[in-house]
Order: structure tokens, then C-alpha cells, then sequence
């Protein structure tokens, strides 16, 4: 008896830590992208580049092993029957952000995107901003699982940087297409601008859904 | 032991089945229901906890019983039983939260009037206020548990995983508790009317002693049991699929508080504690388990807001209160007369 509580327990114990790492691996992705994109702008297709994109993939390729693992654990051992839909769909979605920032530094990679010297500061503040966007999701994410009372407090950051970030897209876009670079230059930064600003869009979906998951948390 | 104590028991044993398929989905409905607790463990863990409940607490709300009727005949006590079974039954086909207690009250004052003797009106009235008392202080109870875990969950900020855990744990004991308090507070109303003919002697297992009124809460004790197993996870199935939806937490505090209030107006340990102390005690009365959890439930609902309670269920219970001791006393009499002219049986002793 003594023996099935404490695996119990154990079992509760690893799972816990399992999504703990899987927050952080969220974190970690938008950290590594701020930093690659400051390297492909100074260096382009650098080998620092190729392994900073590397590293991505790596921690998408952990995120997934992460997802999969908890939502096995949560079907087979039955946890939280009442909120386990809510749980795995937020898992998911959390999972499509880490997915899109290896998306992006890998279309960096593969495109090598020609970006004029007066658009990097603009691309910095955007790549920053998204990056912000899915650090405060992982956060409030992290924080349905232990303090739910603060969802809301880094749900209303990610709406704010979202905002930011449409801003900042629409801005340089507006920038670019007033500028007298090639049209095919235009559409390949224009594509890649979009795709940046799909991150910040994401993490925006996923908070609205778990806002909703956080008033059926409460008892 | 004569075989005919054991037809004459029937009647008794087919309350206890139908108190085991009905009542005991009050205490494992939820946790059953949400898949926080498998069905076969609910039904193990009730079934002996309830026997316990039966066997060392049940005496306190028998007492009372007797004090209100004291069913002197066998074959009275079949009919008084069986009248009682026959009202929960149509009371339940009525959608109406019914109570085994209210029924057996109604059916002993139907033997009463029927063997002309006096029922005693300040015994009636002590019962009746604890049937008012029973939801409203489940529903206290379960406001002030609400509040304390809620704040307790906001301030411990345990892991939803770990809270989950918690809460499976919790559910068991509550449900343990639950069903032990059950069985204390209601085994009265199967077996009491038939504790004045049991045939038992003391039995000796070992260091344990039990009194002939034990054996027979023991035997009403495993036909509660067999309630359980046999029919109670089609009860736990409606509870479960929407007439109480409900949060596994809210559906422990639900069980506590009921199991708090039905062990309150059972344990002759706590009344004697009480007492002593000079603080007051609750009556020992047989209660009823489902409106103890309507009671909860609204109780939640109010603290919650009140948006989502469906205040019709209210008016439900009250009609209970009046029609289940009404239809029981009336077709205990009425069945009395028959048993007594067509089928020749002494009914009771003067």
C-alpha cells in the first residue's frame, strides 16, 4: 500500500516536471530566435546562423517528444478527467508556437532573405516583440497549471505585445512596399514579415482559449 | 432461528438494497461519475465502510426510532418495512429526492395509529426539525468548506496534477467517511423497526463482542452492500451524466459535508462529548443523504453566486418532507388492516 502511494506520487512528481519542461522549452525557442535573427542579419547564412537553427529544431523536436509524453500520461493514468481536453488542447497549441519559430529561422535559412540595412532595427523590434509574446504565454500557461489567479495578468501582456507586433508588421510592410526595392524582394520580406507576426497571432489564440480554460479551473 | 423471521426480514432487506442503490451513489456518485474513481474500488470501499458505519454507530438513531414507535410484532414490522420500501420506490419514479428516513417515520406512525398507540408529538417534532436542519447545515457546512479550499488552492498554488492526486485521495476517504456515516445515521431505517423480534444471541469473534441488535445491522449492513454492487452504478450514471455536474473538488466538498451532517445526527461518541461539555447536540435522528447533498449543492451555488441554481428542486424537497411520511403512514395502515384480516397475522401486541 505504502509502496502504491509513493510510485503515486513519484508518477504525479515526473509528470509535473514533464510539463514544467515543456514551458520551458517555449521559453528557450523564443530566446534562441531573438537570437538567431540578430545573427542572420549581421551574418546571414553563418555557421553561428546554421547552429542557432539547429538548436531550434532541436528544442521543437523536444517539445514534441514533451507533448506526446504528457498527453499519454494524462490518457493512461487518467488525471484530471474534468480538464483534461482543456489541458491537451492547450498543450497542442502551445506546440504550434515552438513549431513556428522553427518554421521561420529555418525559411531564414533556406531563403537567406535580402533585407536592406534600414529595416534590421524594425525586424529586431518585431522578432523581439513575438519572442515576448510566446515568453508570456509559456508564463501564463505555466501559471493555469500552479496559480491560475495570475492567468490573467500575462494574458493581458501577450494581448498588449500582440498589438505591438501588428503595429510594428504593418509599419515596416507599409515601409517596404513604399521603398524602390525589387517587387520580388518585396514579396519574399513581405511573406517572411508575415510569418514572424503569425507567432505573436498564435500565442493570441491560445490565450483566448485558455482564458476560458482558466474560469472552468475554478473550483 | 425460525425461517419465518427471515420472510417477515425481507421487506427490510429489500429498504436496505434499495438504500444501498439509491443513497450510496450520494457518497461515490460524483468521484464514480467524473472517472476519479473506479466503480469496483467505490463499491469495496462503501460496501465495508457502510457495514462498520452499521455495526458500531448504527444504535443512536435506532433509539430514537423506537422511541417514536416501538414496532412490537414481526409481522408488523414486515409491513411497516415494506410500506416504507413501496413509497421510496414510487416517490423515486415521482423524480423526487426521496429519503428512506421520512418514509420509515411516516410508516412507524401509520403502525401507530393503526395499533392505537399514542405517538408522541414532541419525538415527531424533534424528527421533523431535523429533516429541515439536515439540508441547511450540509449547505452551511459545504459554504465554509468552499470558501477554506478555494483560498486554500489560491495560496498553496499546488500543480493542477498534484491537486488531482489530492483530490482522488480526498475523494476515497470522504467517500469512506461518507458511506460509514450512512450507514450509522440510516441503518435504522431498515433494521430498527425489526431490533424488538431479532432472534440473534451475542456472537463472539475472537476479542469482539456483538450484540444481537448487531448481527441484525450487520445482515442489513450486507444488504445495503448488495445494493451497492447490484444497482448502484445505474444511479451513479444519471448523477454523473447531469444532474449534478460539478468540479471533482465541489463534488468532494459535497461528500464531506454531507457525510459531516449525517455523522452529526448519528455518533452517540459526539452527542455524549457534547453534553458533557454543555454545548448543544444534535438529535440522534436518521437523516436523509440526498437532500443532505441538494443542500450542499445549493449551499456551493449560493457561494458561487446563485446563477445556477434551479430553485425548483427546493419545492421538490418540501413536497418530499410532506408526501413520503403521508403515503407511507397511509399505506402502512392500510396494508396493516390487510395483513391483520385477510392473511391473519398478529401485527401488534397490546
Amino acid at each position: 500500500m505504502f509502496h502504491i502511494k509513493v510510485s503515486m506520487f513519484a508518477r504525479t512528481k515526473s509528470l509535473e516536471n514533464k510539463i514544467d519542461l515543456f514551458h520551458d522549452k517555449i521559453i528557450d525557442a523564443a530566446m534562441t530566435f531573438k537570437k538567431a535573427i540578430r545573427v542572420f542579419l549581421s551574418e546571414k547564412r553563418s555557421e553561428a546562423y546554421r547552429k542557432l537553427s539547429k538548436q531550434i529544431k532541436t528544442i521543437e523536436h523536444d517539445a514534441d517528444a514533451l507533448r506526446r509524453d504528457i498527453e499519454n500520461k494524462l490518457y493512461i493514468q487518467n488525471l484530471i478527467p474534468d480538464l483534461r481536453g482543456d489541458v491537451l488542447h492547450l498543450v497542442e497549441n502551445l506546440d504550434k508556437i515552438v513549431n513556428k519559430f522553427d518554421e521561420v529561422t529555418y525559411k531564414f535559412y533556406i531563403e537567406q532573405p535580402d533585407i536592406p540595412a534600414e529595416y534590421h532595427s524594425r525586424v529586431i523590434e518585431l522578432c523581439e516583440q513575438v519572442s515576448d509574446c510566446a515568453e508570456n504565454m509559456a508564463i501564463a500557461s505555466r501559471a493555469f497549471f500552479r496559480d491560475f489567479s495570475t492567468v490573467r495578468d500575462y494574458s493581458q501582456k501577450v494581448y498588449f505585445i500582440e498589438h505591438e507586433s501588428d503595429l510594428t508588421s504593418g509599419r515596416m510592410l507599409e515601409a517596404i512596399f513604399d521603398s524602390d526595392l525589387p517587387l520580388a524582394n518585396k514579396l519574399q520580406m513581405d511573406l517572411l514579415i508575415t510569418e514572424v507576426a503569425d507567432i505573436a497571432d498564435i500565442a493570441e489564440d491560445c490565450v483566448d482559449e485558455l482564458l476560458i480554460f482558466t474560469i472552468k479551473r475554478d473550483i | 432461528m425460525d425461517l419465518s423471521y427471515f420472510i417477515f426480514l425481507s421487506s427490510g432487506l429489500f429498504l436496505g438494497w434499495s438504500l444501498g442503490a439509491n443513497d450510496a451513489a450520494n457518497v461515490f456518485g460524483t468521484a464514480v461519475g467524473t472517472k476519479m474513481v473506479r466503480f469496483r474500488t467505490a463499491a469495496v470501499i462503501s460496501s465495508f465502510f457502510l457495514i462498520l458505519g452499521a455495526v458500531y454507530s448504527g444504535g443512536g438513531t435506532t433509539e430514537t426510532l423506537t422511541e417514536l414507535g416501538n414496532v412490537n410484532a414481526l409481522p408488523g414490522a414486515f409491513m411497516v418495512a415494506l410500506s416504507a420500501a413501496a413509497s421510496v420506490y414510487w416517490m423515486i419514479k415521482g423524480g423526487l429526492p426521496v429519503s428512506t428516513s421520512q418514509a420509515i417515520v411516516g410508516a412507524i406512525i401509520g403502525w401507530n395509529f393503526y395499533s392505537g398507540k399514542a405517538t408522541d408529538l414532541s419525538i415527531v417534532s424533534k424528527i421533523v426539525s431535523t429533516w429541515v436542519i439536515c439540508p441547511v447545515l450540509a449547505g452551511i457546512l459545504a459554504t465554509l468548506i468552499y470558501f477554506l479550499v478555494r483560498s486554500l488552492i489560491k495560496y498553496s498554488k499546488i500543480h493542477l496534477i498534484r491537486q488531482d492526486l489530492y483530490t482522488r485521495i480526498g475523494l476515497i476517504v470522504a467517500g469512506a467517511f461518507g458511506a460509514y456515516a450512512l450507514g450509522a445515521n440510516n441503518i435504522a431505517n431498515v433494521m430498527g423497526v425489526f431490533v424488538d423480534s431479532a432472534p440473534f444471541q451475542t456472537l463472539k469473534i475472537g476479542q469482539l463482542t456483538f450484540s444481537p441488535e448487531q448481527v441484525l445491522f450487520f445482515i442489513g449492513g450486507l444488504a445495503v452492500s448488495s445494493g451497492i454492487f447490484s444497482y448502484s452504478h445505474k444511479i451513479i450514471k444519471t448523477i454523473g451524466n447531469g444532474l449534478m455536474r460539478m468540479s471533482p473538488i465541489v463534488a468532494w466538498i459535497v461528500v464531506v459535508s454531507q457525510s459531516l451532517v449525517l455523522y452529526l445526527f448519528a455518533s452517540e461518541k459526539l452527542e455524549a462529548f457534547l453534553l458533557a461539555n454543555n454545548l448543544p447536540a444534535l438529535p440522534l435522528v436518521p437523516v436523509s443523504s440526498s437532500q443532505a447533498v441538494i443542500g450542499a449543492i445549493i449551499g456551493i451555488g449560493l457561494a458561487k453566486g446563485g446563477r445556477s441554481i434551479s430553485w425548483n428542486i427546493l419545492g421538490h424537497i418540501a413536497l418530499g418532507w410532506i408526501f413520503t411520511p403521508i403515503m407511507a403512514a397511509l399505506l402502512c395502515f392500510i396494508s396493516l388492516f390487510f395483513l391483520e384480516n385477510v392473511f391473519n397475522q398478529v401485527v401488534y401486541l397490546p
